[in-house]
């Protein structure tokens, strides 16, 4: 047991942040993936033995922090809001990420939020980040792409930024 | 994918200042508190199993060790195991009830009755007590086809075809600490019961209620006759 807490207490600091970064990527809300991401490293934690196997370990975080989040706003949707103050509170700071960003990135697909965010944050290949998701690579390709081009519309730093690169 | 590094980079370096502050000891402690909780869990559903098997032992009445002679009374306090059996069988239409006496079976006539008519068989059943229609009245075939067999154990097995109770009968089966008594019954008819096989005690009237005939009748008690 010692050996394994170690191993993932390891696997923990080293992961943590960015599966913390992908999550809120793909939901928007820094508080909101900060729960999931606990939830979903208390399961690797119950699950160890399996998850350490895992091809992307840090992917199979971010992928049950996203499916617990599917779930919680699933229990969510059946309860009735009680009154106005039962309304989520508008998002917190999200850590000093550009708001302009996290606007364009809710615009996307979830899907293209999720391959994006695997693959910036968690470095996947094309490859690994398909088999994580379950879809074919091309398709990977694909979402990865219309993403980009759109987040390269959407964010005003971006269009600069590509204009200076053409330049 | 060179043509995305400039949009991956600039997401990448927006969101490097969020990190996660949450201690790795608060996820081992998260994960001692669920595998607390499922073990209680686990406790339970052993604890439930183990009610379930115990309730399904009751039900089913399995043998019990072989006692030569007379066994002993139970002790208070001890389990008493269910007295009967039904069981889908064999062949489509027909149920097979197994009955067991002796004092280390309880007989719950209310259960047995449920038991039957699941499988579509009405019956009246009695402890301690044996109910016929009134001579006069008998129930059309008035017997079983298949008389009760003996099984190893002792117990009565009976299998019973859907066509054995024709509708407007029943099947009366009066349960005694030795002996175990069948018969058709007519529904609505009079009945007349008995703590012993040949003296009739006392009439149920075709709602069922036993009405007391004559002073001797009075000692008769009918417990748990359910209709």
């Amino acid at each position: 047991m010692g050996h394994e807490q170690d191993e993932f207490a390891d696997f923990y600091r080293a992961s943590r942040d960015p599966c913390l970064r992908a999550v809120t990527a793909v939901v928007g809300d820094r508080e909101l993936a900060e729960e999931q991401v606990a939830e979903a490293f208390t399961r690797a934690w119950m699950s160890w033995g399996k998850v350490r196997r895992h091809t992307a370990p840090q992917a199979w975080v971010v992928r049950t922090a996203l499916n617990f989040g599917v779930s919680w706003w699933r229990r969510r949707r059946r309860e009735v809001p009680l009154a106005d103050h039962d309304a989520a509170a508008p998002a917190a700071t999200n850590g000093g990420v550009d708001p302009a960003l996290i606007t364009a990135l809710r615009r996307l697909p979830a899907r293209q939020r999720e391959v994006l965010a695997l693959r910036v944050f968690l470095d996947l290949d094309t490859e690994t980040t398909a088999k994580v998701i379950g879809i074919a690579s091309g398709t990977v390709t694909a979402h990865l792409a219309r993403a980009v081009a759109a987040l390269r519309r959407d964010l005003p730093s971006a269009n600069t930024n590509a204009t200076e690169v053409i330049r | 994918m060179k043509e995305h590094d400039d949009i991956m980079g600039q997401v990448r370096e927006s969101f490097s200042g969020l990190c996660m502050d949450m201690p790795v000891e608060q996820v081992f402690a998260a994960g001692r508190v669920r595998r607390r909780r499922r073990l209680s869990g686990l406790t339970a559903a052993v604890a439930a199993t183990a009610g379930a098997v115990a309730a399904m032992t009751l039900t089913a009445g399995g043998p019990g060790p072989a006692r030569p002679g007379n066994p002993p009374a139970p002790s208070p306090g001890s389990v008493q195991l269910a007295a009967f059996t039904v069981t889908s069988g064999p062949g489509d239409d027909n149920t097979t009830l197994i009955l067991r006496k002796g004092p280390q079976y309880r007989l719950d006539p209310s259960a047995l009755r449920q038991a039957l008519a699941k499988h579509g068989i009405p019956a009246l059943v009695t402890v301690g007590t044996f109910c016929r229609t009134k001579s006069g009245e008998t129930a059309s075939s008035g017997q079983l086809k298949h008389p009760p067999a003996k099984l190893a154990d002792g117990a009565d097995a009976l299998v019973i075809s859907s066509h054995d109770v024709p509708p407007g009968t029943r099947l009366s089966i009066g349960y005694f600490p030795n002996q175990i008594r069948m018969a058709l019954i007519k529904d609505g008819a009079p009945l007349s019961c008995s703590s012993t096989f040949q003296q009739p005690a006392a009439r149920i009237t075709p709602a069922g209620t036993p009405i007391r005939v004559g002073k001797k009748a009075n000692d008769i008690r009918m417990p748990g006759a359910v209709g």
